[in-house]
């Protein structure tokens, strides 16, 4: 196991996450004209948040980093933190809230997120920041890489895998790179730290190795002590607390605005459908020849 | 050149003041020209490339008619031998192309290509050589386009961190209006107009909504701040690309940037070209399905796997599908529940022969990923839906009545031909 290398200063590692919808079934609800229902669904810890706080575990458990959670919301949000420390075994959960950060754009967004991390800097500089690949309702995936930005740490995103040569303070990693009409791409780089890192939505922890199942083990038994006691390592920062500017951040830090919001008008018809009866053994059977006819046409050219 | 205030399509209002509109005209003349990333792979342009050309074109033609003015379309290139590219780029629309040739930029890496993209933007010189009479003023560029993909989306949001400005990402759609806005921040409650603004739209993630994103400076006295470029990422294989035209003609401006060593602090260790296990494009058929599998999802994926083999067609899946809404087993989650599959805006665009949506509704953006294909078969126990306009056939029914019997009924038809042959 390559934990504590006793001369390489420990491995400090932030993630940021979001509390967003839940849109498991029985939990989404959504309105007769198919748009998500807010008021009656529930909200959780992002899948994609989840998939950035397991990679930061995967840290915990080959290089016994330690972790710090963050998310900027209401209250509320806490449940994301508890959630994200019961997958990653973190030391501190951070909540920024405050009621002037409402309505922020995704560069408001993120200037509250680095002025959070920078907070974290007090024991030792963060070398890695994780963040998911995106919100499952925003969808922008741009406030991780502007925070990125804002902290002068080196971006990489859709990260598959990484690993940290401790001694030299370099990270090597594999992102994916898909583009429009051209074979995906898988390349491997190397950035000495701090770096900060999306997780791309494949990215799976392996732990391959009888010593790293066994410290995975105990981590996650740590973890769940941790999540039922989860209020002992929450950090709460208002505005003021975490000294932002206040012109920075909510809507006055927001470029963008929502200018309106309407229902995308329906296209024109591409094709005049011939309607038919499933039930209808008949009218089935000619569907079925047709499909053949096609498939069959296409196999013979 | 000042915006007139004699414009067509403009309604003036008396509470605008005077002066708000005088700072303005200064204020917007430190912008011009649209400045496009462009990605490429060994010189080669994506396709979404030639289509941000095409819009672009279409948009500030229209812009330099409706303002009198002559401002440019600039395709911005970082690359290793471009040369070719930077005259194709012309030849699909550019008035300008900036060329950054640099053996550490073959690549791209998130960290030199922000520095050096931030650089191009703020860059006086490369503004005068594409056009004279906008050089004295020029700050930065009016307004912005990247591709929202795995590169463009993070490098839109770094570039416009460092150049400080607003972006709204997952674009579909693009007007340039001059625009009465009233906002409790932007303009302390009272109504100011912006002008040239740029509405850029996004569908939400539902499919059914589009919200209207807009970058703008604030006029609030308490906070006045101006934010250029009005920038955003815009959706792979929604706009039309322009015919090429190698008479078309344009500028090419070599631009040095400068670089520093911790610039060029990540390397490129290895590229490989994968499979993605998702394979549409080999396939004569591609069956897909959506939330209708609802009702028993575990026992319907199988029988649309059936369906699957029964026509070896690849399954792919509405965007909600890769939320993985069900509980199924793990195998089923991960190989069907998957973001790979998704077809759509979010996801690939396919155009098989044969296009089988089951349970899918028809959501805009997912059309948009399969409207191409040859013959669309819906099952659906709604009529109403939207895929019904976007279908040849539509069976009407549940999936789990519909499916049995059709796949039956191919396994007859299949016995019989063979019998036949």
């Amino acid at each position: 196991m390559e934990i504590a290398e006793s001369m390489a200063p420990p491995l400090n590692i932030a993630v940021i996450v979001k509390l967003e919808p839940d849109f498991s079934e029985g939990n989404v609800s959504y309105n007769s004209d198919g748009t998500l229902n807010r008021a009656e669904t529930k909200s959780i810890l992002g899948p994609h948040s989840a998939i950035a706080t397991a990679a930061a575990f995967y840290a915990k458990v080959k290089y016994g980093a330690v972790i710090s959670i963050a998310t900027m919301g209401p209250p509320i949000a806490e449940s994301a933190l508890q959630r994200a420390q019961l997958i990653s075994d973190a030391e501190t959960l951070h909540l920024y809230s405050d009621r002037i950060f409402s309505g922020a754009d995704t560069l408001a967004t993120a200037e509250v997120l680095k002025t959070g991390i920078k907070k974290m800097e007090d024991p030792g500089t963060v070398d890695i920041v994780f963040s998911g690949h995106r919100a499952s309702d925003g969808e922008t995936g741009q406030t991780g890489p502007q925070t990125a930005w804002k902290l002068r740490y080196t971006f990489l995103g859709n990260v598959i895998s990484y690993n940290i040569d401790m001694k030299k303070r370099i990270l090597t990693a594999k992102r994916l790179i898909t583009l429009q009409g051209t074979p995906d791409v898988i390349e491997e780089i190397e950035a000495p730290l701090p770096v900060f890192i999306t997780v791309d939505p494949s990215y799976k922890s392996v732990f391959n190795t009888v010593s790293l199942r066994l410290a995975s083990v105990k981590y996650q038994k740590e973890a769940e002590q941790r999540a039922q006691n989860y209020k002992n390592y929450l950090k709460i920062f208002n505005a003021q607390q975490l000294g932002v500017d206040s012109k920075f951040v909510g809507l006055p830090g927001s470029p963008t605005i929502v200018y309106k919001v309407e229902r995308i008008p329906k296209a024109r018809a591409n094709r005049r459908a011939e309607v038919i009866d499933g039930s209808d053994r008949q009218q089935l059977r000619m569907a079925a020849e047709k499909i053949h006819e096609i498939v069959g046409r296409v196999v013979n050219q | 050149m000042a915006a007139s205030t004699t414009l067509p399509n403009t309604k003036t209002t008396a509470r605008i003041s005077e002066n708000a509109s005088n700072s303005t005209n200064q204020r917007e003349s430190s912008y011009r020209h649209l400045y496009i990333v462009v990605e490429h792979q060994d010189g080669k342009p994506i396709p979404v490339t030639l289509e941000m050309l095409g819009e672009a074109r279409r948009l500030m033609d229209n812009f330099n008619g409706r303002y009198s003015s002559s401002e440019k379309v600039v395709a911005v290139v970082l690359g290793n031998n471009i040369k070719k590219l930077c005259e194709e780029l012309i030849y699909y629309g550019a008035d300008a192309v900036i060329s950054v040739e640099n053996p550490n930029l073959q690549y791209p890496i998130n960290l030199i290509d922000t520095k050096v993209i931030s650089q191009v933007a703020r860059d006086k010189v490369c503004a005068s050589k594409i056009s004279p009479e906008y050089s004295e003023e020029f700050k930065k560029p009016r307004y912005m386009f990247f591709s929202a993909d795995n590169i463009g989306r993070h490098l839109s949001a770094t570039v416009l961190t460092e150049l400080e400005s607003g972006l709204a990402s997952d674009i579909n759609k693009l007007v340039i209006e001059d625009l009465e806005i009233k906002h409790e921040h932007k303009t302390k409650g009272q109504l100011v107009r912006y002008e040239k603004t740029l509405e850029m739209y996004r569908p939400d993630f539902s499919g059914f909504l589009w919200t209207t994103i807009l970058c703008l400076d604030n006029r609030n006295p308490a906070i006045q701040r101006e934010y250029h470029p009005q920038a955003c990422s815009i959706i792979p294989g929604v706009f039309a690309p322009l015919q090429r035209d190698p008479e078309r003609k344009g500028v090419i401006v070599d631009f040095n940037p400068e670089l520093e060593q911790a610039d060029k602090a990540v390397k490129v260790l290895n590229r490989q070209v994968t499979k993605s296990p998702v394979d549409f494009d080999s396939h004569k058929a591609v069956i897909s399905f959506g939330r209708g599998i609802k009702d028993a999802p575990e026992d319907n994926i199988k029988l649309i796997v059936q369906l699957a083999n029964e026509l070896n067609a690849e399954i792919g899946v509405s965007l909600p599908i890769s939320k993985k809404p069900y509980s199924v087993s793990e195998p089923v989650s991960s190989l069907y529940l998957n973001p790979d599959r998704v077809i759509g805006t979010s996801g690939r665009k396919v155009a098989p022969a044969l296009y089988v949506a089951i349970g899918v509704s028809g959501a805009m953006q997912h059309i948009a990923g399969m409207k191409e294909s040859g013959f669309v078969i819906a099952i659906n126990a709604d009529t109403d839906s939207p895929i019904k306009d976007e279908c040849d056939i539509f069976i009407k029914g549940r999936m789990e009545d519909v499916l049995p019997s059709l796949i039956e009924e191919l396994k007859k038809q299949k016995q019989s031909m063979e019998v036949h042959e």
